[in-house]
């Protein structure tokens, strides 16, 4: 999977999951052993501009709380940002990144998360929608 | 301006916080859960957020049951929380034309590009009070809530405008009216080839004459009664400023937070973050203005808020046309956010012992005076 969309599947991913993953992940030998922290588990916020389409200028809408985290596993980086303050889930998303960068057979298992996890946020989505259209409406004019 | 601090009350201000702190936390009714306040106490919880300035709706929840229902006691919380919190990144600039509806109406245009989408609203229902007992509308609610479940394909209404199942872009991401204007050559284009870096008003307070970004940002987390009633002056006309003005767009939907990947550099999208946005419409008449066509006011603000992104898009075009003549942008800037507002009006009740006896002894020595003279 490319890297930049399982970024954003993990950042979507159940918590349970993602935590359940990375503790499995934990208790291979090699990655226990060779896994640096490089920045551990920061909350903060990203300042959200946004581009307004009547005269395309940017403003500040307001900001986002979000955590993040970066690790390595053998060398190879992970990195993982997540909405929300939860510091033990992110951390473990950013060991997945690193464990699917630095081994192909562990890099399936995070993919199988990332696959579910996007299966989950289409239904979602269908769902939503199949709420959203019973409310169309074409109101009639009166003459 | 200025008031003497006091000193001691300790034990009686622990005893005072402690009585609040019991019935909020018991009381006789069980423990209000973040998750029930974000399900049904949806508004409010979008109100804090906005007026916040802050996206997080766990943190927003929290704040609304600490400040016990009091929305800008709980923007207070959540802006205080936001000064101890580093700011990790900025988005790449989010494209507005990125959000997924949720509902959009465009009171405006009978058949706009895309579909009218009512949503979740109660815009067009009679204001009832539910005065029946607890259980019996519990038990209608549950009736409710069963019907929706079972319907796998909700009937929809004959002359709609919606395709299939899935939907189309152009039904999540409905083309806007403006578009449609601006196609007709219908409005004024004030499109700007440059790309000023924006205001931004958590690092340096915004004053007349502001730029356009500083005021957007100002009124995006305002407070929604503060905006909503500097709006209500303008366009009744105290004033001195009636218009007419018809709103183009109304959305609501999920835009997503976009970062770039440290490692990849790339652009990635973290998550979403719901807003409200609308676009309204301006009727030109000045003389020095033109005539011939509309000119567009932008409100867009965190949450579900729509009586805050209306009064916003007016106001947005009300400044424009006002080009600095009226006290409006300095109302806007000076007036509208409830933390200003309300940290003035609360310390009002600290004690203000030592300046009221200095004013008690100005006054007597003006009778004095006056006695002698």
């Amino acid at each position: 999977m490319d890297r930049n969309r399982r970024a954003e599947l993990l950042a979507r991913a159940d918590a349970d999951d993602v935590r359940q993953l990375a503790e499995a992940f934990l208790s291979h030998r090699q990655v226990a052993t060779e896994l640096d922290i490089i920045a551990p588990p920061e909350v903060g916020m990203v300042m959200m501009q946004v581009r307004e389409p009547v005269c395309k200028e940017r403003f500040h809408l307001g900001e986002v709380v979000v955590t993040r985290a970066e690790v390595a596993v053998g060398g190879a980086r992970g990195w993982a940002m997540r909405a929300g303050t939860d510091r033990e889930t992110t951390l473990a998303a950013a060991l997945l990144d690193a464990c699917a960068e630095h081994d192909s057979a562990l890099g399936s298992q995070v993919d199988d998360l990332c696959v579910e996890t996007k299966a989950r946020l289409d239904r979602a989505r269908h769902q939503e929608w199949t709420e959203l259209r019973s409310t169309a409406v074409s109101f009639e004019e009166l003459d | 301006m200025g008031y003497a601090a006091a000193r001691g009350g300790l034990k009686a201000i622990e005893a005072a916080e402690r009585l609040v702190a019991r019935e909020r936390i018991l009381g006789e009714s069980s423990w209000l859960e973040s998750r029930q306040m974000i399900e049904k106490l949806r508004l409010a919880v979008d109100r804090v957020m906005g007026e916040g300035g802050l996206w997080d709706e766990d943190l927003a929840a929290s704040a609304l049951r600490q400040a016990e229902g009091d929305s800008i006691e709980a923007a207070h919380l959540l802006r205080s929380y936001r000064s101890t919190l580093p700011r990790l990144a900025y988005t790449t600039p989010i494209d507005v034309d990125d959000m997924d509806v949720l509902r959009r109406i465009v009171p405006a245009f009978r058949n706009p590009p895309g579909p009218q989408l009512l949503g979740r609203t109660t815009d067009y229902t009679g204001r009832l009070l539910q005065t029946a007992d607890e259980d019996t509308l519990r038990t209608a609610a549950e009736k409710m809530a069963a019907f929706l479940d079972e319907q796998v394909t909700p009937e929809v209404e004959v002359g709609h405008v919606v395709s299939g199942a899935e939907p189309t872009d152009d039904e999540r991401r409905p083309r806007r009216l403006l578009e449609l204007l601006r196609d007709l050559d219908a409005v004024v284009d004030r499109r700007r080839t440059d790309d000023p870096e924006p205001f931004d008003i958590t690092r340096h307070p915004a004053r007349p004459p502001a730029t356009r970004s500083a005021r957007l940002a100002t009124m995006a987390r305002a407070e929604t009664g503060a905006l909503v009633n500097v709006w209500y002056r303008n366009i009744l006309g105290p004033d001195g400023y009636l218009h007419e003005i018809t709103l183009g767009e109304v959305r609501h939907g999920r835009l997503p937070v976009k970062v770039v990947h440290p490692i990849t550099g790339d652009e990635i999208s973290v998550t979403e973050v719901r807003v409200t946005e609308v676009e309204a419409i301006e009727d030109l008449d000045g003389i020095e203005e033109d005539r011939g066509r509309f000119d567009v006011g932008y409100g867009l603000c965190f949450g579900h808020n729509e009586k805050k992104a209306i009064a916003m898009a007016n106001l947005d075009i009300a400044c424009e046309r006002d080009k600095g003549r009226s006290f409006l942008e300095q109302s806007i800037l000076l007036t509208t956010d409830g933390l200003d507002a309300s940290g003035f009006l609360e310390h009002l009740k600290l004690p203000h012992y030592v300046t009221f006896r200095s004013m008690m002894e100005r006054k007597a020595a003006v009778r004095r005076h006056k006695e002698t003279t």
